[in-house]
């Protein structure tokens, strides 16, 4: 019908009517766009902060003398833990970690300024609540960290008191003490660590629902495919025409939301810009045809929604960031490696925080560029058995009734 | 009181009956069930592969990298000469940290001097690094314990005191709760929540938009229902429904996927009730605001990784901004998350979790009186002009 009255058949008729389309559908461009870029706006807001520090823990000190005071004083002054209250007794330090007013609690037991200098090693004891398991391991790491330094300070005394020259007692403190460096991320910073992982990760869920709500339009009604298809002149034209306009929308949402990161927020580029650009581009392009291949595929649309949400809103625990891919059991770690997220995060974090050298980061980007070519290979492959089926029924008998406008 | 009764089996007819909530509240709850424990469920790491550059080479040197290849947490798998190529194996993601035992290591020891090692740990995951670092640090203190003790010998301390001296107060921290620090018992029970509201959201939202949902059954009695009964009935249908449901997720599924929980039955079950009536609500609004299915489908699609990570679970509540911790409460996981794992993995009396019970009450009868109202607002005008009607969808 257009095609007739003088518009030339091609990629470009497809591309602007597509545009078009998602300019009359508010739904539609909010979904593309406003939807992605408010949640990765609030998990910024979420993890801003980027260290937890002085977490709440409580005391139960039953001893009352300097060192026990000591020691208080340090626990408090390490940046992981807060002494936020002293309990009367161990019911009551249960009570307050149960109802998650503190995260552990430091008992320190009676006589035990008097043990310490007698020998007697008497235990201090660090209960934390490893339910949360974050927080719980930084409340530990806190304590772990100041309670020795109070006993180191005894150490000496007690070297000291055997005639040591205090300056060899102090190196004979730590005979093997371990330097430890934090690579790639120095400061343990979430920003860098969890947030630069979920931005993609929320991404990829609203890029293959959406893929498959826009595609299932066409989709869904027969005579629309058709139409679609004449308009670009051929399957492939069509398909790039329908598919590019989103493509650019999501590669804008995911710019933004980069230098939100790198600029605001300060997350270190070492690696390529190009290889992370280029690596974004099939990631999205792979997430889109993942989507239209389960509107090809599933009837109706909603079907192919639910579905696409399946396979992606778990994806994250998946993907290896939280829980690292080499944990994983055999089935876990073979459908991580199905997902695109999983390639893009891998190259990802190869390309900002580590800075991997370009040789070793080929695999990520050859991966997610097979899966680009092979899932719009099979959402063509799926088109053209369409059209020819449709096409015998055609030649058989009368045109085949429409079939419900989807509501 | 047998408009009630009707309009609950109606519902009750149409989760199973309407395909696309049925799939939703029944197949995705047993998919999900199987499918999204599967990553955590090795519960810790095990053998993180590091790298060695023993510049030493001497007994103490190797002795000390067979100590740390022993650990159950790291193992050695690559000895290599120089830090440039351990470093090309980090990039290469063949090995996750390098410890490097520096030159005259052993005659440092000897001598008396503090003998440094180097540890680099890849910090890209945090997990890995806490492994590796704990490991490594680990037996540097132990076997730096023994030659504490043997130096403090040799200079004529007593031998009982010498073997106390390096450790007088000793640190024990007790990890409770989860005592192996495993990664499915944390992950497990609050994401279990968090499918949970996911799905019921779902199911509500898609059975408040699909047709039927404003009348229940056959037109006759259509008139005679007034809105309350109508909504109470619907309820009814998905507390019958979640009193199977909910039991399994999270009494059943902790049970067979063997995460430790000291709760107790009956407080989870009160504490669901609310759960379940203000995620219900919740679904009820967010079907007359967005008032097609899909639209349905697709914005609850994206809200789930949002969701989880303000529960405070993966990132401590106490670095959340205020606004945002504030604004997390409209939605029934923030509360019902803390509140489930309190009641069932910390065996928490009901008592102590009366803060987000009050919460959920709040939210219950927020919703609900919203769902409510938009019922009346849109079944006010007899017209059947209103109702769905086939519109283009957007």
């Amino acid at each position: 019908m257009l095609a007739r009255s003088g518009i030339r058949p091609g990629f470009r008729l497809v591309f602007w009517r597509e545009v078009g389309w998602l300019w009359r559908r508010p739904f539609l461009l909010g979904l593309a766009t406003i939807v992605p870029l408010t949640q990765m706006a609030f998990l910024a807001a979420v993890f801003s902060a980027g260290l937890a520090t002085r977490l709440p823990i409580g005391v139960l000190d039953l001893d009352s003398s300097d060192l026990s005071r000591t020691i208080i004083r340090m626990v408090d002054a390490t940046p992981d833990s807060a002494v936020a209250v002293r309990v009367g007794d161990l019911a009551e330090g249960r009570s307050l970690i149960l109802s998650g007013k503190i995260h552990g609690l430091l008992m320190l037991p009676l006589y035990l300024q008097r043990d310490v200098f007698a020998g007697r090693r008497p235990e201090v004891v660090f209960f934390y609540n490893t339910q949360t398991l974050t927080t719980g391991n930084l409340t530990a790491r806190g304590v772990n960290a100041a309670v020795p330094t109070a006993a180191a300070g005894i150490r000496l005394t007690l070297r000291s008191a055997q005639g040591e020259p205090l300056d060899l007692a102090e190196a004979d403190l730590q005979p093997i003490p371990v330097q430890t460096h934090a690579l790639f991320n120095p400061t343990l910073n979430y920003v860098f660590f969890l947030l630069t992982a979920l931005i993609p990760s929320v991404l990829q869920v609203v890029m293959v629902t959406t893929s498959a709500y826009s595609v299932g339009l066409d989709v869904e009604t027969p005579y629309r495919l058709r139409i679609l298809r004449s308009l670009g002149g051929g399957l492939w034209p069509a398909m790039a025409g329908k598919i590019l306009p989103y493509t650019i929308l999501f590669l804008l949402v995911l710019g933004l939301s980069d230098t939100l990161l790198f600029v605001v927020l300060g997350l270190p580029l070492r690696g390529h810009p190009w290889l992370l650009i280029m690596t974004g581009v099939l990631f999205i392009l792979s997430c889109q045809l993942l989507g239209a291949l389960l509107a090809v595929l599933l009837k109706p649309t909603l079907s192919a929604v639910s579905i696409a949400t399946l396979v992606t809103a778990p994806a994250f625990g998946f993907m290896g960031i939280g829980f690292p891919r080499l944990g994983m059991n055999a089935f876990a770690y073979a459908w991580g490696e199905l997902l695109p997220g999983t390639w893009y995060l891998t190259a990802r974090i190869d390309q900002t925080i580590r800075g991997t050298p370009v040789d070793l980061s080929f695999k990520p980007l050859f991966v997610l560029a097979a899966f680009a070519v092979g899932l719009a290979g099979l959402v063509a492959w799926k088109l053209e058995s369409m059209r020819r089926s449709t096409h015998r029924i055609e030649d058989r008998n009368a045109p085949q009734p429409l079939a419900k406008v989807p509501s | 009181m047998s408009g009630l009764l009707h309009a609950f089996r109606n519902e009750l007819r149409r989760i199973f009956t309407v395909k696309p909530a049925f799939s939703v509240l029944i197949l995705g709850a047993a998919f999900y069930a199987l499918f999204y424990p599967q990553p955590y469920l090795n519960e810790a790491l095990r053998n993180v592969p590091i790298a060695v550059v023993d510049r030493d080479g001497t007994q103490s040197s190797r002795d000390f990298a067979r100590r740390v290849d022993a650990t159950p947490d790291v193992a050695i798998t690559e000895v290599l000469p120089d830090l440039a190529s351990a470093e090309r194996e980090v990039f290469a993601r063949r090995v996750d940290g390098i410890l490097v035992i520096p030159q005259y290591f052993e005659r440092d020891l000897m001598h008396g001097r503090p003998s440094p090692v180097a540890l680099y740990a890849d910090a890209s995951y945090f997990l890995i690094y806490q492994r590796v670092a704990g490991a490594v640090g680990a037996v540097a203190r132990t076997v730096g314990a023994e030659v504490e003790a043997a130096r403090l010998i040799a200079i004529g301390v007593d031998p009982a005191i010498a073997v106390v001296a390096p450790d007088p107060m000793p640190l024990t921290a007790v990890p409770i709760f989860n005592p192996e620090a495993g990664y499915a018992t944390y992950v497990l029970p609050a994401a279990f929540v968090l499918i949970l509201q996911q799905m019921l959201l779902m199911g509500v939202g898609l059975l408040g938009t699909l047709p039927g949902a404003d009348f229940a059954g056959d037109d006759a009695r259509r008139r005679r229902l007034s809105p309350v009964t109508l909504m109470a009935g619907k309820l009814l249908a998905y507390l019958a429904l979640e009193a199977v449901i909910l039991p399994i997720y999270l009494i059943v599924l902790p049970y067979l996927y063997g995460l430790p929980r000291l709760g107790v039955i009956v407080p989870i079950l009160i504490f669901a009730v609310p759960f379940v009536l203000s995620v219900s609500g919740l679904g009820f609004v967010v079907a007359g605001i967005l008032r097609r299915p899909i639209r349905v489908a697709l914005i609850l699609a994206a809200l789930g990784l949002p969701l989880f990570m303000i529960a405070g679970f993966s990132w401590p509540s106490e670095a959340i901004p205020p606004f945002i911790r504030l604004i997390s409460f409209l939605v029934p996981s923030t509360s019902a998350i803390d509140g489930f794992v309190k009641l069932s993995q910390l065996g928490a009396p009901l008592a102590a979790a009366k803060s987000e019970l009050f919460t959920l009450c709040a939210l219950a009868v927020f919703y609900n009186l919203i769902g409510l109202w938009q019922m009346v607002r849109n079944t006010e005008p007899v017209n059947p002009m209103v109702s769905e009607n086939a519109s283009p969808a957007s």
